[in-house]
């Protein structure tokens, strides 16, 4: 029996998302587990896994499609088995065929698409993620015409069929074996003018700084939806908010004492005697960090708050953002009350969220709602930076790297582990002297770690 | 005043006054001795006459093979030159058609260069022919090529009494010679041995390189060269001709002297550009060893001077002379075009006839290209088979092995004069071979062979 594959709606506010990459193509075999495509939300990319095997029978999106949640994406089944009653309305194969020429359109589309940049598999531009009707991708690869050069009028920037056409009226078109791969300035002395092999080997032997090498020294990459976000937030960040950053460093000798203490007791089986439960996995200086900021806000309203242009919105608990480093792109996933939890519970959460970025399977709804966030740059060895505010947040604290520091004991220069905070708020909400005292009540409870706990 | 005038009006002339002719320049063409030049009058075509008669007779005598028997089957020599002439006056009588057609001026004689004019219409450049002389701003030389005599006692006065031939005065032999010998195993010689020997002659071929067919793949070569041993030619190889005494030929072989006997020698060790004679150092075209040299559009040294066909000495075949002309004129139409070399077909019309095209394994070899060849028998194709008792011909296919597209092929046996063309295609399009695999051959054909070939790889 055949069973159709649906794009998953990826928490409440998720109304579609795109297939970002094919992993299967139509005759493949499919095994349970197998990873069937990704999908990106415009906040993270996942991957959708086969949850029964069989043939996949049909594909009814192709990679750059905007799918809408619960639509069927793709049918699992076996071999001829009538895959008819699973075409979804808002498909391109449904709307022109029925039956088995959807299947065999929807093949061919999800097979023709990697044969741009399969034919560059080290250097040249990738045109493989340009937004292409079929019609016109159809008509590019029967005349290898260079997408490179096209100019879409389409709706929404999309390339169509006539676009194609005027390309190759211009002429901007290879030989089959010359392929797309070649330089912009590629002169065709091929049949009709085409690019001969013989002209990209003349263009790659030219004495032009591009040619030089084999590798390009430049290539393009799309933005994904996740840079692309990134990008929107911070500039919108940068170009509306009167933001500044405040340093300061604190003795973290409690703090690395108290890391140790739990680290001994832990390894000596004393806490397993006194009935503590510890995380598998060691409390960080981070968990600390994350841990003293959702007590310390508490007493700073502003920091803790939303700036709009005609109000502030105040939060009663803490909803803690972490900022994550993954393959993707930055993500910030929210400690949600991390105000209630205890360390233990922050540092296993943390952990947790951290883990599903990276992997990718974060869920968007934990993307979104912090009130606070917290970046650490300190595992970099950066000794000071100027964090930029996740708006409408006021607040964002840098954690920078463990430094000796020395001091003055009765003239005699004692050294001391120091780490240092960077502090950036927004001064539209937060004046500098408010800001200030948020930042040495942190400093004071980060440099009384033990004393806080007692709290 | 001319807006182009052709020396010349062999392939690479005529066709170049017919294209421009037809696009409205004001062309003329001279023509020394006949309208069609070497190829129409005394080479290409006329050899292709007496080969089908030659076929005809080889196939009345062993149509055993077949199931036929036939007697008394024999050649009329005079009957197959009236014949080939014929054809010839047809085929030039339909040039001269065209020409006129195109509104072409026609000048048969002899063309002079006499440089540039002073005067009302200086730098216009003069040509006389005869009495009269003609000014254009444009100038194409196809003069053409001549075969070469080389300077060996006995070669001047054999030519002059007429023992002595070329392609010239062979292709009008009317008493069929007991004995032959080609000096030179290229091309023309191997064509010529194959008539004669074909129609009565005890024929030896003598070639002064290890190998016969010039610069055709080896393999080939030596398979033509078996066929041809078996149908009763001798060739001697690695042998230098030395002297042409009356009645024979003397060559070294392996540093001795050797005379065979001779009623008629063929002298075919190759042909030179026409360069000299006719004025062309007055207006200061660059030759080198020889021959015009040219641009990839027929562009010379000089600007509106243009040279096409065997006169830049690149390929000496008829169908490049062909397209160097057209290249020249849409390029005159301000059309952009150039030559390319890498899809040049070569036939011998022997039996079995070879078709070549692109690179060989040699070639490949010596230049450091890497290429992947496959290399089939032709009785790999039924249609082969049915119609060549006892044939033994091979047809290879090279690729390349990283761009996945054909570089060459290389067949002997008979139609692969015909079917080079569609590897000729295969190869000037860089059809992917994944692409070339989708084409479909009738069945059954000989063409098919490039399809078993290429899905060899």
């Amino acid at each position: 029996m055949a069973t159709s594959v649906i794009m998953p709606r990826q928490g409440q506010s998720v109304e579609s998302c795109i297939i970002g990459h094919w992993h299967k193509k139509v005759g493949d075999a499919v095994a349970v587990g197998d990873d069937l495509f990704t999908y990106e939300t415009d906040k993270a990319a996942f991957d959708e896994v086969a949850k029964v095997g069989g043939e996949l029978l049909a594909v009814f999106f192709a990679e750059g499609d905007d799918v809408p949640c619960l639509t069927n994406v793709c049918v699992i089944g076996n071999k001829g088995e009538d895959i008819s009653a699973w075409l979804p309305a808002g498909s391109e194969a449904a709307a022109t065929a029925p039956g088995t020429a959807a299947q065999a359109s929807a093949a061919s589309r999800t097979e023709t698409l990697p044969l741009v940049s399969a034919d560059a598999p080290t250097q040249g531009i990738e045109v493989a993620d340009l937004a292409i009707s079929p019609r016109a991708r159809h008509l590019a690869e029967k005349h290898h015409a260079d997408l490179r050069a096209v100019v879409p009028t389409g709706p929404k920037g999309r390339v169509i069929e006539r676009d194609v056409q005027t390309l190759i009226d211009a002429g901007r078109f290879a030989t089959g074996a010359a392929g797309s791969n070649y330089l912009a300035e590629t002169i065709g002395t091929g049949i009709g003018g085409r690019i001969s092999v013989a002209d990209i080997e003349r263009s790659a032997t030219m004495p032009t700084p591009v040619a030089a090498t084999t590798q390009p020294e430049v290539y393009e990459e799309k933005h994904s939806n996740i840079r692309k976000l990134i990008a929107k937030s911070m500039s919108h960040s940068l170009s509306t908010m009167a933001q500044l950053t405040y340093n300061a460093s604190f003795d973290a000798t409690d703090m690395l004492a108290f890391r140790a203490r739990l680290k001994q007791a832990k390894e000596s089986g004393l806490a397993g005697q006194l009935g503590i439960t510890l995380a598998e996995a060691n409390i960080t200086l981070n968990d600390i960090i994350l841990y003293t900021v959702s007590r310390v806000v508490q007493h700073h309203r502003l920091c803790n708050a939303a700036f709009y242009d005609d109000k502030m919105v105040f939060f009663k608990h803490v909803n803690l953002g972490m900022a994550v480093d993954t393959p993707r792109g930055l993500m910030v996933p929210t400690l949600f009350n991390a105000d209630q939890l205890s360390l233990a519970d922050i540092s296993a959460q943390a952990k947790a969220l951290s883990a599903a970025c990276q992997k990718g399977t974060i869920s968007p709804d934990t993307l979104k709602d912090g009130t606070i966030t917290v970046t650490n740059l300190g595992g970099l060895g950066i000794e000071s930076f100027t964090p930029v505010i996740n708006p409408p947040q006021t607040t964002i604290l840098g954690v920078n790297c463990l430094q000796t520091a020395v001091r003055d004991v009765g003239g005699v220069a004692v050294p001391y582990p120091s780490m240092n905070l960077s502090l950036t708020c927004d001064h539209r909400a937060v004046d500098g002297a408010p800001a200030a005292r948020f930042l040495k009540d942190l400093r004071a409870a980060l440099e009384n770690f033990s004393l806080l706990l007692m709290k | 005043m001319f807006d182009l005038i052709i020396i010349g009006g062999g392939p690479a002339g005529y066709l170049a006054a017919e294209r421009a002719g037809h696009a409205g320049l004001k062309t003329l063409l001279i023509e020394k001795r006949f309208i069609g030049g070497v190829c129409l009058n005394e080479g290409c075509v006329p050899s292709k006459t007496l080969l089908h008669s030659a076929k005809i007779l080889d196939y009345a005598k062993h149509g055993n093979d077949y199931g036929v028997t036939t007697s008394g089957a024999a050649i009329d020599q005079k009957a197959v030159i009236t014949r080939k002439n014929k054809i010839v006056r047809n085929l030039v009588a339909g040039i001269k058609g065209q020409l006129k057609a195109s509104h072409v001026t026609v000048k048969e004689g002899f063309a002079e260069i006499l440089g540039r004019a002073n005067g009302q219409n200086r730098g216009m450049i003069q040509v006389k022919v005869g009495e009269e002389v003609f000014e254009s701003a444009k100038l194409l030389i196809a003069s053409g090529s001549e075969a070469i005599v080389p300077p060996i006692p006995g070669a001047r006065e054999g030519l002059e009494q007429g023992y002595v031939l070329t392609n010239r005065e062979i292709l009008n032999l009317e008493v069929i010679p007991k004995t032959l010998v080609v000096v030179g195993g290229g091309v023309i010689g191997l064509e010529m041995a194959s008539y004669f020997n074909s129609v009565g002659s005890k024929v030896t071929v003598v070639e002064l390189l290890d190998k016969i067919a010039g610069p055709t793949d080896r393999e080939i070569s030596a398979i033509l060269q078996k066929n041809y041993a078996q149908k009763g030619v001798t060739f001697r190889l690695s042998c230098r001709v030395t002297g042409l005494p009356q009645g024979g030929v003397e060559f070294e072989e392996n540093g001795t002297l050797q005379r065979i006997d001779a009623e008629r020698v063929l002298l075919s060790i190759g042909r030179r550009p026409v360069t000299t004679g006719f004025g062309l150092e007055r207006l200061g075209v660059l030759i080198d060893k020889g021959r015009i040299v040219v641009d990839e559009k027929g562009q010379t040294s000089v600007p509106g001077v243009y040279a096409a066909g065997d006169v830049n000495g690149v390929w000496m075949l008829a169908h490049a002379a062909y397209r160097e002309s057209e290249v020249v004129i849409n390029n005159l139409l301000g059309k952009q075009d150039l030559v390319r070399y890498q899809a040049m077909p070569s036939v011998i019309y022997t039996n079995p006839e070879v078709g070549c095209v692109g690179e060989t394994e040699e070639s490949c070899t010596a230049q450091g290209i890497a290429f992947k060849v496959a290399s089939l028998s032709m009785n790999y194709s039924g249609r082969y088979m049915a119609e060549n008792a006892g044939g033994d011909g091979i047809c290879k296919v090279l690729i390349d092995p990283q761009r996945q597209r054909l570089i060459g092929c290389h067949m002997i046996g008979n139609y692969a004069s015909e079917v080079i063309t569609t590897a000729a295609m295969l190869i000037e399009t860089e059809m992917k071979i994944d692409d070339i695999k989708e084409f479909i051959f009738p069945h059954p054909s000989v063409s098919e062979i490039i399809r078993e070939a290429i899905f060899k790889l």
